[in-house]
């Protein structure tokens, strides 16, 4: 740990406490604006959706780093079949195992 | 509350465990856990400080994040005008996506005084924050001995993408996720990680713009 994480991670926790307490503490002194409420409906996905990205087209996983590169990736693959098994069961235990294995195994083919 | 609780159990471990897969100690994952009690931005947070983005994207980005906050925040807030500053700042630490809606629910359907909100949103916050805490000790230490290969690193973008899918209620929001998605894509290679945040702007620009426009 450093002071530079704990400043990181301190501000962070401050952001999320000033987010989460914004109307609990605040209520009296301010509103939001309708047209306002409707644009964070849609703040999540977009944030998430945006996050998804880099994590699976940059970086080699921990099977490239021990084992080598293989001539496909194998996280793309595994993200588009960890979706199917979201859709399919609508749960997130299965999404998970689907995605981990569906990585190991299109990894495991190439070698 | 007991229905939620089985369900975040995973979320926890993976949230615990992530951190040490991308090299941070078990303290480094805990102390997220404590400061922040916010499952998608201790992971966005730890993703992006292991990605070297600057403080302005990891808090922009973690703001984002947490902007549904203000939503339940806004909804629960009149019905804790009355209680005292210290009890109004617990409330917002522990305000969570488990508790927010079992509490909204339960205020409107029973005639509560403000002594029996406080405790029915306590005793719930109180379960859920420990049994997060302990899951994510107990991720971050079974973190410590799984070996590299595993990829447990790639826990972050599958729960991301659990996350995601879980929000994608109408057509609206499809067009946030996929504009959002491709705009990230393309902005890839763009310095500060901007590609991030253009995703995330255009997304939600797209998807008001369709619901007010286009439908």
């Amino acid at each position: 740990m450093t002071l530079d994480f704990l400043f990181v991670v301190g501000l962070a926790g401050i952001v999320t406490l000033g987010l989460k307490s914004s109307f609990i503490e605040g209520q009296t002194y301010f509103t939001l604006p309708p047209w306002l409420i409707t644009a964070l409906e849609f703040v999540p996905p977009a944030v998430l959706c945006s996050l998804i990205v880099p994590s699976i087209f940059k970086g080699d996983s921990g099977l490239v780093q021990e084992f080598g590169q293989v001539a496909v990736d194998p996280k793309p693959i595994a993200a588009i079949l960890a979706a199917f098994a979201f859709f399919a069961t609508k749960r997130t235990g299965p999404t998970l195992v689907t995605g981990m294995f569906s990585l190991y195994l299109v990894y495991w083919l190439q070698l | 509350m007991l229905p939620f609780l089985p369900g975040i159990v995973p979320f926890g471990i993976v949230t615990g465990f992530t951190p040490i897969a991308l090299g941070f100690t078990w303290i480094d994952s805990w102390l997220g856990s404590l400061f922040m009690f916010a499952g998608a931005a201790q992971l966005a947070t730890y993703q992006l400080m292991n990605e070297h983005a600057s403080i302005w994207v990891i808090l922009l980005t973690v703001t984002a994040i947490n902007l549904r906050y203000v939503l339940y925040s806004a909804s629960i807030a009149p019905h804790l005008a009355d209680a005292n500053r210290f009890i109004r700042l617990l409330a917002g630490y522990g305000l969570s996506d488990q508790i927010y809606p079992i509490c909204y629910r339960d205020y409107q359907t029973y005639e509560w005084g403000l002594e029996e909100r406080i405790a029915y949103y306590a005793g719930g916050t109180v379960l859920l924050w420990g049994l997060w805490q302990a899951c994510t000790l107990a991720g971050a230490f079974a973190g410590q001995i799984i070996p590299v290969f595993w990829s447990l690193e790639f826990m972050i973008p599958l729960t991301f993408l659990t996350l995601a899918l879980q929000t994608l209620k109408t057509m609206a929001h499809r067009v946030t996720a996929i504009s959002g998605t491709l705009v990230s894509f393309v902005g890839l290679d763009l310095p500060y990680s901007l590609g991030l945040i253009l995703g995330a702007i255009s997304g939600v620009c797209f998807g008001v713009l369709y619901q007010r426009v286009i439908r």
